[in-house]
């Protein structure tokens, strides 16, 4: 009995240990938390809001944020028929490439480009955009749910309700979110009510464009939640049954040892 | 040894030419195992278990994994992505990392309560301590390989580590990263090497069970078996009882995988690496963050710089594990039967919790402090503590042997 | 697991040995569940992934620059394909079927083509043949020889000649007797998007030829 105690309470400690040993994305700023349709256990994606989200990413981020991890024909998972795919890649200009992958060049010495194909990558943001933020490099969002602490939580914090008044003596050329670490933020507030018009025609308010953003990135960083969470739900309902099942089996064998004890 | 004993023609002819099936009878049926093991026993074959699945896993990632910097960290993701049921193998691999450390672990602390490093296990004890550097420096390359900023990073500080060898420190590390930096030559020799080392490891375990059935498993009262009321055969009942304990295990590897498949992972990690960028806090898995804390917490001692002294300490901590055998000067095995020894125990199983949450955390404040007091007190323990307590210590008398002590009924039970 | 318990022997108590030899064997069957689980996605893991079917999609090719006797390759799945304008002149000698004696299947009765290109032009317009360029001997790519004269062999009337074992096929892509190559040059499936753009790995509407059906490739 007093085993069991010892090992409940260096397994609590060790979740302790497990718990705190993530770092604190700053130690004075409280994270708010949504309720998220894929948390938990049971978790789905909102594919209306995802695709949503898609709309947000496509009309406003990515202008500056590339998404490399992403294909066109991954969208077809959001519920996008695959004419709308083709038409989403087709209206994208990509880098052509040659049979062994190396970007083809024309006589000029310029690299040709081509209308996307769903079998492509996200095209990246245009270059002369991005390389007039410089020296400020706008990240990849294709794992930015993962690549944070609490990701969904602190995308959707930061964006939504991050771009308050900054305090007294803050330097008025630079922008400040209360959630970012350190507060200076390169990205001016890329989000406002009516930045994007809907085509579901939902009321698009900072808030609703926050949510989808999250929503869409969340499917993006791990597209396999909902097969991983079916299977998962199957593989430990046959493994509690098979246990059960291995645990009568070893009372019986040893019930014979035992009738010759006590 | 017996021929099987089967009437079945086509295992005796085999048998007769390769006597693999009287081998494994012998090993099964009548190698005698004491009738009292615990569950605490268990670990053994969970750790043989997780041993399979990472090679079984490995060999399937190999066959999508790239080892070059510009395509491993996109081959890792390609294989969550798009390989059939590569998400599922990729989670079972990253997560079965830690499972083995988790069961290797519980392992080692149950040898170390039980005594079961004792004579004549000596050198059972020493192959188990080779499996773990194996193991460590496996899971060490094997992080490295996605190739995330915490890879690159954490790669970057433990190589750094051995340039505080006086003299050779410097080259040896360029020799090592086979560049001027973490680069693409260091994540291929990792790689190579990081599928060579678990069928090394697969070799020292073979020796370890060599080893163990040559004495035969300790048991919970630390007593020898006297004779056969002591011992039952091994198939079935701890075959069964195996199976059973690898039941409950799998549910809970699997809650792991399927429901929080990234939570002991650090999400620095979901980020490509980027050697012009230092992440805010550079932190090993959870498995390595005791020893990371040993490192950290030892201060200049005299003419040797702290680094180095953290280095020595770092290794010492693992290297004293392997004379365990010849500090513990303690008659006796079983910690039931001393009773000072136990909480002492108590204490190294907090010492190394505590250890391991300084680990997480920046050297700062509070942080150093426990830092170096669980250090001295983890090398207090072996190196002062074990050879006075052997022989300090009053133990309780031990029972006249297994079968007695189980069909008596008495203070001890058979689980 | 072997059934024979050595403390009990099985069934001898009636009752409470083969209610342990049933756990004893539940436990064996879901345990065999089990493994077949994971032994499936490991063994589905080695199938083309999704980004390789994706890249698989049919292609595009311009043939307006296409000249007479010209012939260009593409690649499709990985496979070269060869596209090729055949002249007037050319067409007239296959169509007579002069050297069909000559030919091991000269009416493609081998399953080497959709049924649209089951002619003696093994294509959809005479003038275009479209064929997967690789011999049906041992997988190197045939060279394009349409020239008749004396090269590469004596007498040679003009088609595919592969270099490595010396295999020989018409204008047709239909194989010769008496080489190693046992079988014509697969047509894959193609369309005619328009009268100067061929759709590689596309089926013309109202058939569903798939390359992976016929004979040998």
């Amino acid at each position: 009995m007093r085993k069991i105690f010892l090992a409940a309470g260096v397994a609590g400690l060790i979740s302790l240990g497990i718990a705190s040993s993530a770092p604190a994305a700053d130690e004075t700023v409280v994270l708010p938390e949504q309720a998220w349709s894929f948390d938990g256990v049971f978790g789905t994606f909102d594919r209306a809001s995802a695709q949503r989200g898609f709309q947000v990413y496509h009309d406003v981020c990515a202008k500056c944020h590339s998404m490399d991890l992403l294909s066109y024909r991954n969208l077809e998972e959001l519920g996008l028929s695959a004419d709308q795919v083709k038409a989403i890649a087709a209206a994208d200009q990509v880098m052509d490439r040659d049979d062994r992958g190396m970007p083809v060049i024309d006589d000029s010495g310029k690299v040709v480009m081509r209308p996307a194909r769903p079998s492509d990558r996200f095209a990246p943001p245009d270059k002369t955009v991005t390389s007039a933020l410089l020296p400020a490099i706008p990240p990849d969002l294709s794992l930015m749910v993962h690549a944070r602490e609490d990701g969904e939580n602190y995308v959707f914090d930061l964006l939504a309700k991050g771009y308050v008044t900054p305090p007294e003596g803050w330097d008025p050329a630079a922008n400040y979110n209360l959630y970012f670490p350190g507060h200076r933020i390169a990205m001016p507030p890329p989000l406002a009510e009516g930045a994007v018009t809907y085509a579901d025609g939902t009321v698009a308010t900072l808030d609703q464009e926050a949510r989808d953003i999250v929503n869409f990135l969340e499917w993006a960083a791990d597209p396999n939640l909902e097969e991983r969470h079916r299977t998962g739900l199957k593989v430990i309902l046959f493994l509690i049954v098979l246990t059960l099942v291995l645990y009568a089996a070893k009372r019986r064998i040893w019930s014979d040892l035992h009738k010759g004890e006590h | 040894m017996a021929a099987p004993r089967t009437q079945n023609p086509i295992i005796r002819w085999i048998d007769y030419r390769l006597p693999i099936f009287s081998y494994l009878e012998h090993e099964l049926h009548e190698y005698p195992t004491p009738r009292n093991l615990s569950y605490w026993w268990n670990f053994g074959s969970l750790a043989g278990f997780m041993l399979v699945t990472m090679i079984v896993t490995g060999i399937f990632l190999a066959m999508h994994y790239t080892p070059n910097v510009f395509l491993a960290f996109d081959s890792v993701e390609r294989i969550r992505r798009d390989v059939p049921y590569g998400w599922l193998i990729q989670y079972i691999h990253m997560n079965g990392a830690s499972f083995f450390f988790i069961v290797t672990y519980i392992h080692i602390f149950r040898g170390l309560y039980y005594g079961s490093y004792k004579n004549p296990r000596e050198l059972l004890w020493m192959l188990g301590v080779v499996i773990l550097l194996l193991m460590m420096a496996t899971a060490f390359m094997g992080y490295v390989l996605p190739w995330g900023q915490m890879s690159f990073w954490g790669a970057t500080v433990i190589t750094n580590l051995f340039s505080a060898i006086p003299k050779i420190g410097n080259a040896i590390v360029t020799w090592l990263w086979g560049g001027y930096a973490v680069g693409n030559p260091t994540l291929n020799r990792f790689y190579s090497l990081h599928y060579l080392l678990p069928f090394v490891i697969v070799a020292v375990v073979m020796l370890h069970v060599i080893a163990l059935h040559r004495h035969g498993s300790n048991n919970p009262l630390g007593i020898d078996r006297k004779g056969p009321q002591d011992s039952i055969p091994f198939h079935p009942y701890y075959t069964i009882k195996d199976m059973f304990g690898l039941g409950v295990f799998l549910i809970v590897y699997a809650s792991f995988i399927f429901f929080m498949p990234l939570s002991l992972g650090d999400p620095q990690n979901a980020i490509p690496a980027n050697p012009l960028q230092t992440p805010p806090e550079i932190v090993p898995e959870w498995y390595f963050l005791p020893f990371y804390a040993i490192l950290r917490s030892v201060p200049d001692i005299w003419f040797i710089p702290s680094k180095l002294a953290g280095v020595i300490c770092l290794f010492g901590s693992i290297g004293l594990l392997f004379v365990l055998p010849w500090l513990d000067t303690s008659p006796v095995r079983s910690a039931r039967f001393r009773p000072i020894y136990k909480w002492f125990f108590v204490l190294l199983v907090v010492d190394v919790v505590a250890l391991g949450i300084c680990g997480a955390h920046r050297p700062e404040g509070t942080y150093i402090v426990i830092g170096r007091l669980a250090t001295l007190y983890y090398f207090f323990h072996f190196v002062i503590l074990l050879p006075l307590l052997g022989k300090l210590e009053r133990p309780r008398p031990l029972p006249a042997s297994i079968g007695a002590a189980v069909l008596k009924g008495g203070a001890v039970s058979a689980e | 697991m072997a059934e024979t318990a050595q403390a009990k022997p099985m069934g001898a108590h009636g009752g409470e040995g083969s209610r342990r030899d049933f756990l004893v064997l539940t436990a064996s069957a879901l345990g065999a569940v089990g493994v077949a689980a994971i032994a499936w996605p490991l063994i589905d893991a080695m199938n083309p992934a999704a980004d390789t079917l994706a890249a698989g999609a049919p292609v595009d090719v311009d043939i307006s620059k296409l000249a007479e006797g010209q012939q260009v390759v593409v690649l499709w799945r990985s496979r070269p394909i060869f596209i090729m304008h055949r002249s007037a002149d050319e067409l007239k000698e296959l169509e007579t079927g002069k050297n069909a004696a000559l030919l091991r299947d000269p009416d493609s009765g081998s399953l080497q083509q959709p049924d649209y290109a089951k002619n003696w032009h093994r294509s959809i317009k005479p003038e275009i043949l479209v064929l997967v360029g690789i011999c049906t001997h041992l997988g190197c790519i045939p060279s394009f020889v349409p020239q008749p004269g004396n090269a590469p062999v004596e007498n040679w009337p003009g088609g595919y000649f592969c270099p490595c074992h010396g295999s020989k096929y018409d204008l047709s892509g239909r194989v010769y007797a008496g080489v190693p190559a046992p079988l014509n040059l697969p047509v894959p499936p193609y369309v005619f998007v328009s009268d100067t753009v061929i759709r590689v790995g596309e089926n013309p509407k109202g058939s569903d030829f798939d390359l992976s059906s016929v004979e040998q490739l």
